[in-house]
C-alpha cells in the first residue's frame, strides 16, 4: 500500500510537470497579449518594451524560460508575479484560497447529504411517485446553467435585491476567521447552487448503483441472516454502491477548487476562480499559469486520497 | 397569487437578456441647453450637479465591476484609477468637476508662469500640504521633481510621458535619475527648462497623475523594485488615502487586487490648502460581481454608487424607474473604425471616403444603447473639448460622405468609382482582414462595419478576439497590416485637442516594432506637419483653433470612419448626492459627492 502511494506521488509530479509545460507553451503559441506590451501600457515605448521584456525574461529561449519557471515553482514554490496586480501569484492564490475552499467544501456537503438521501430513497422505491418526482426534479437542476441560477436566487431571495429578502446578497462574503455567523450565511446562497446541480447528479448516481447493489446475491444473504433492512441498506448496499461516488466526488471537488468562477463571479466570491477569469480576460498569464498548476495538484491529490479511501470502504480492494 | 406577479417578471426579465438594446427607444423629452447632447429631462449631467453644500461625514461604498489598473501615481492612466488617484494624490494642478478645458492650482499655488518663447514653465507650489502617514513632511518642489523623473524610470513605465514631456531637456534620454531640465531653485519652486517652445503643452499636462509629488527619500527603494512597488506603499496628499499600516503597506490592508480597497481620511490633509470639500470620511470599493446585480443593489440600496460603466439593461432599468439616480455624461471619449492609411486599398483616399459613406453609424450607436448614451460622431474632437466648434461642431464638416449616418450608397458608390472602380463596387482581388472586440455591443458593431465593406464590394475575413489581444496584437500593429479595425476609441488624457488627436492620428509616432495607438496607420505629411507646427502655439484659443483645423483636415482626409461620441452613464443610489467628473467619463467624484 505504501509503495502503491508513493508510486501515485510520484507520478502525481509527472503529471503536475506535464500540465505546466503544456499550459506554458500554450500561452506561447496562441494569440494572446504580450506580456511586456502589456506592462508598458498605452503608448508602447520600443526601449521600455526592450527592458521590461528583458526583466520577464522573454528575451531567452522557450526552454529556458521554462526551466527557470519549473525550478522557480517545484524548489521555492514561487509561481511568478502578476503584473497586472503588482503582486506575487502565490500570495494572490493563498489569499483567495480560503474563499473558494469555503464555497466548495460547503457545498459538497450540501450535495453529498442531499444527493444521496435522495438517491437512497429513490433506489429503495424504484418508480413510485416519489422516486419520479425526484429524478424530475434532479434533471431541472442538472439542465440549470449555474450562473442563470445564482442570479435568479439572488432576485428572488437576496436581502438586498430580493422579492423575498431573506439571505445575505453578492458582495457580502466574509471570511471565517472575522466573523463565523456572516461567513456561515452569505455562504447559504452560493452553497445552495453548487449544490443544487451537483446533488441532482448525485442522486441519479446513487439510485442506479445502489438499486444494482441491492440486486447483489450477498444482499439476499444479509436478509435471510435477519439482519434489520436499515442495516442491509446502509452497511452492506451504501457501502459497496458508493465507490462510483467517491470516484467523481474527488474530481468534482478538485476541479471546483481551481474553477468555481460562475458561482464565485455571480456572488462576487474573491475566489481562485475569479481570479482565474479576471487574469484570463487581462492577459495575465502568471496567475493563469499559476491558478491552473493549482486546480491540477488539487485534482491529483483528491484523485490519490480517492483511491487510498476505496481501500478502507471497500475490502475487496487491495494494492499490492 | 401574488407571488406569480413578483417573480415571473423577474424570471422573464432574465429571459429577455441582458443586452436589452432598445435604449435608442427610449428617445428624447430634452430640455438640455446642447440640444446635440440630447440629455433626456430628469438625468443629471456633471454640468448641472451641484457641487457644494453636501453633508459630511458617512461612508460611501463603491460597487465596481473592474479592478484598478494601476493604483501607482506614476503609472496609472484609466479612468477607474483616476477617481482613486485624484482623491489620493494631487498633481499640480486638477479640473474641477465640471471643467474639462481650465484646471485649477491644485499643489501649485497659481497658474504655470510662461516665458515668451516658450521654453519655460515656472511653477510656485503651496506651503503647508503635508504627506500622509508614515512620511508625514511637508510637500517641497524637491516631490514633484522626483515624480517627474520617475515616470522615466523603466520600472515605473509611465505610459505618456514621453509624449507629453519630451520637449523639457534630458527627458527623451532619462530612465529615473536627475533630469538636466528639470529644477528646483528653492523648496516652494519647480522650473521645466525646454528644447523646444513647447511650454503649453507640458503646462497642460500636469494634470496628470504624475506630477503629484512623490517623497524621493521614501519613495526611493520601492521604485528600485521590478516593477516599481511604490504604489503598494503610496503616501497621499489629498483629503483621503489608501487605508495602510504603520510602515505605509496598502497592499492587502487598503488594495486588495480584485477585491476591495478602502480609502480613509488623510489625517495630514489641510482643508485650507485645497479647493475640494471632502465630505465622505470613507469610501470602500468592492470590486468584481455581475453587473447586472450591482446595477440592481446600487439602485435599489443605500450610500452606493457604481463608478465604472453599468450594464445596458440597468442603464435601461435607471431610465424607466430611478431616473434620478443616473447620471449621463458627455466627453467620454469616442469610437470609431480604423481603416489602413499606410497598406491596402485604403491608401486611396476616395475609397475611405467610400466607405464613411457607406457605413450606417446609426446602427453602430444604436447597437451601443442609442441616443441616450451615444451621440452621432462627425469629426474627431469631442463635445467639450477646445476646438470643437471650430472643427464644426455636433453637425460636423459639410462633405457629403458625412452627411448621412444611416449610409448612403449612392454617396458611397460615387467614390468608389473616383478611386477607379466604374461599376462602382470594388473589384480588386484583394481580402482585407477585419479584427474586432468580442463581447456587446463591439461584436455586433464589427459586424455593421463589415456589412459595409461587403455592400462596397469587398470581400472581408473578420474575426473577433478579446480586446486586450486586439488592441495589442493585431490593430496598430504593422507587421500585421490589419486593413480594418471597427471597434478603437480614445479617450483624451486631458482638455486639448493635441491630446485628442495627437496620438492616434500623428504618423510621426507610429513605431514599427510595437502596436501604436495610430490604429490606422495614419500617416500624411501634411497632417503631421500641421501636428508638429500646432504642438508648439502657445495660449489656449490659437491651440483650440490650430487643432480644430487639423481635425477638418482628418476629416477632409477621411483618415478613419467615425460614429460614436461616446456619453457615459453611471448610476448612484437614492441617498446619494453625487458629483460626476465631466473630465473623466462622469465618474463619480468622491471628493464632491456626499451622502443625503
Amino acid at each position: 500500500m505504501i509503495r502503491y502511494i508513493i508510486r501515485r506521488l510520484l507520478w502525481g509530479v509527472v503529471l503536475l510537470i506535464a500540465v505546466t509545460a503544456i499550459v506554458f507553451l500554450l500561452f506561447r503559441v496562441l494569440p494572446t497579449a504580450d506580456p511586456a506590451k502589456l506592462r508598458a501600457g498605452r503608448l508602447q515605448n520600443p526601449k521600455i518594451i526592450a527592458e521590461i521584456r528583458a526583466d520577464l525574461g522573454l528575451n531567452k529561449s522557450l526552454l529556458s524560460q521554462f526551466w527557470i519557471y519549473l525550478k522557480g515553482v517545484f524548489f521555492h514554490f514561487n509561481l511568478g508575479y502578476s503584473y497586472y496586480s503588482s503582486a506575487s501569484v502565490r500570495g494572490l492564490i493563498f489569499e483567495r484560497l480560503p474563499a473558494t475552499v469555503s464555497l466548495v467544501l460547503g457545498g459538497a456537503v450540501l450535495w453529498i447529504t442531499g444527493g444521496m438521501a435522495v438517491g437512497i430513497l429513490s433506489a429503495l422505491r424504484p418508480r413510485s411517485r416519489g422516486d419520479r418526482a425526484s429524478m424530475g426534479g434532479a434533471l431541472l437542476l442538472v439542465s440549470a446553467p449555474e450562473y442563470w441560477l445564482g442570479l435568479i436566487v439572488l432576485y428572488l431571495f437576496a436581502s438586498d435585491i430580493g422579492q423575498v429578502r431573506i439571505f445575505p446578497g453578492a458582495g457580502s462574503y466574509t471570511p471565517l476567521t472575522s466573523d463565523p455567523v456572516k461567513w456561515f450565511t452569505s455562504l447559504l446562497l452560493p452553497w445552495f447552487v453548487v449544490a443544487a446541480a451537483n446533488a441532482a447528479i448525485y442522486a441519479r448516481l446513487m439510485r442506479s448503483s445502489l438499486i444494482e447493489t441491492m440486486g447483489q446475491d450477498y444482499i439476499r444473504t444479509a436478509r435471510a441472516k435477519g439482519l434489520p433492512e436499515r442495516q442491509v441498506v446502509l452497511r452492506h448496499g451504501v457501502r459497496a454502491a458508493i465507490n462510483p461516488i467517491m470516484t467523481i466526488l474527488a474530481l468534482d471537488i478538485g476541479v471546483l477548487l481551481g474553477s468555481a468562477v460562475l458561482v464565485e463571479t455571480v456572488f462576487n466570491i474573491p475566489g481562485i476562480g475569479r481570479l482565474n477569469y479576471d487574469a484570463i480576460t487581462h492577459s495575465d498569464f502568471p496567475i493563469v499559469q499559476g491558478t491552473v498548476l493549482v486546480a491540477a495538484l488539487f485534482i491529483i491529490v483528491a484523485n490519490i486520497l480517492v483511491d487510498i479511501a476505496y481501500a478502507y470502504l471497500d475490502p475487496r480492494v487491495r494494492y499490492s | 397569487m401574488r407571488w406569480i406577479r413578483t417573480i415571473v417578471p423577474a424570471l422573464l426579465a432574465l429571459a429577455a437578456g441582458a443586452a436589452a438594446l432598445v435604449l435608442g427607444a427610449c428617445g428624447s423629452s430634452s430640455t438640455s441647453a446642447d440640444a446635440g447632447l440630447n440629455t433626456p429631462q430628469g438625468v443629471l449631467t456633471p454640468a448641472n450637479e451641484p457641487q457644494g453644500g453636501g453633508h459630511k461625514g458617512g461612508t460611501l461604498t463603491v460597487l465596481n465591476h473592474q479592478d484598478f489598473e494601476h493604483i501607482d501615481p506614476g503609472t496609472s492612466y484609466f479612468s477607474n484609477d483616476y477617481e482613486a488617484m485624484y482623491a489620493t494624490q494631487r498633481p499640480l494642478y486638477s479640473y474641477t468637476p465640471n471643467d474639462v478645458s481650465t484646471p485649477s492650482p491644485d499643489i501649485a499655488e497659481s497658474s504655470p508662469q510662461i516665458s515668451s518663447d516658450g521654453k519655460n514653465v515656472t511653477i510656485h507650489i503651496r506651503h503647508g500640504v503635508h504627506f500622509s502617514p508614515p512620511v508625514n513632511r511637508e510637500v517641497t518642489s524637491a516631490d514633484v521633481a522626483y515624480a517627474l523623473e520617475r515616470a522615466a524610470n523603466p520600472n515605473v513605465a509611465n505610459p505618456y510621458y514621453l509624449g507629453y514631456l519630451s520637449a523639457v531637456e534630458g527627458i527623451p534620454t532619462a530612465s529615473g535619475g536627475p533630469v538636466a531640465g528639470i529644477k528646483t531653485p528653492n523648496k516652494y519652486t519647480i522650473e521645466l527648462h525646454l528644447t523646444e517652445p513647447k511650454a503649453q503643452l507640458v503646462a497642460a499636462s500636469l494634470v496628470l497623475p504624475y506630477s503629484a509629488p512623490v517623497p524621493v527619500e521614501y519613495a526611493k527603494r520601492f521604485d528600485a523594485s521590478k516593477p516599481s512597488e511604490y504604489g503598494n506603499y503610496q503616501v497621499a496628499t489629498g483629503p483621503y488615502m489608501f487605508k495602510n499600516n504603520s510602515e505605509g503597506k496598502v497592499l492587502g490592508i487598503g488594495y486588495q487586487p480584485g477585491k476591495s480597497a478602502v480609502l480613509v481620511r488623510n489625517p495630514n490633509w489641510k482643508a485650507s490648502t485645497d479647493f475640494r470639500p471632502a465630505y465622505l470620511d470613507q469610501i470602500n470599493i468592492q470590486i468584481g460581481g455581475d453587473t447586472n446585480v450591482i446595477g440592481r443593489q446600487v439602485l435599489e440600496g443605500s450610500h452606493m454608487v457604481q463608478n465604472d460603466p453599468p450594464a445596458q439593461s440597468i442603464v435601461k432599468l435607471a431610465y424607466e424607474k430611478y431616473r434620478s439616480q443616473l447620471e449621463i455624461s458627455p466627453n467620454a471619449g469616442d469610437h470609431y473604425v480604423a481603416i489602413n492609411n499606410s497598406k491596402g486599398p485604403f491608401t486611396n483616399v476616395n475609397l475611405r471616403k467610400a466607405y464613411w459613406a457607406a457605413l450606417d453609424r446609426e446602427a453602430m450607436n444604436k447597437a451601443r444603447g442609442g441616443s441616450l448614451v451615444t451621440v452621432p460622431m462627425t469629426h474627431f474632437i469631442w463635445p467639450e473639448i477646445p476646438g470643437f466648434q471650430a472643427a464644426g461642431g455636433y453637425a460636423g464638416p459639410k462633405y457629403d460622405y458625412n452627411e448621412h449616418p444611416q449610409g448612403n450608397m449612392a454617396v458611397a458608390e460615387k467614390y468608389v468609382k473616383l478611386a477607379g472602380y466604374p461599376s462602382g463596387k470594388y473589384t480588386g482581388g484583394k481580402t482585407l482582414t477585419v479584427v474586432g472586440a468580442t463581447g456587446n455591443p463591439e461584436a455586433e458593431d464589427a459586424q455593421i462595419a463589415n456589412q459595409a465593406l461587403n455592400k462596397l464590394g469587398f470581400k472581408t475575413k473578420l474575426t473577433l478576439v478579446d480586446k486586450s489581444v486586439m488592441y495589442s496584437k493585431y490593430c496598430g500593429v504593422v507587421s500585421e497590416a490589419i486593413d480594418v479595425c471597427p471597434n478603437v476609441g480614445w479617450v483624451a488624457d486631458f482638455g486639448d485637442g493635441q491630446a485628442v488627436l495627437n496620438v492616434p492620428f500623428n504618423g510621426k509616432l507610429i513605431v514599427t516594432n510595437g502596436s501604436n495607438s495610430n490604429w490606422g496607420l495614419v500617416n500624411h505629411q501634411k497632417i503631421n506637419e500641421a501636428m508638429t507646427a500646432a504642438e508648439k502655439v502657445q495660449g489656449k484659443e490659437a491651440r483650440a483653433k490650430a487643432w480644430a483645423d487639423i481635425d477638418r483636415e482628418l476629416v477632409a482626409e477621411a483618415v478613419a470612419a467615425p460614429y460614436d461620441w461616446d456619453k457615459q452613464p453611471q448610476i448612484r443610489s437614492q441617498d446619494v448626492a453625487g458629483v460626476g467628473d465631466l473630465w473623466n467619463v462622469g465618474s463619480w467624484d468622491y471628493n464632491y459627492t456626499s451622502l443625503k
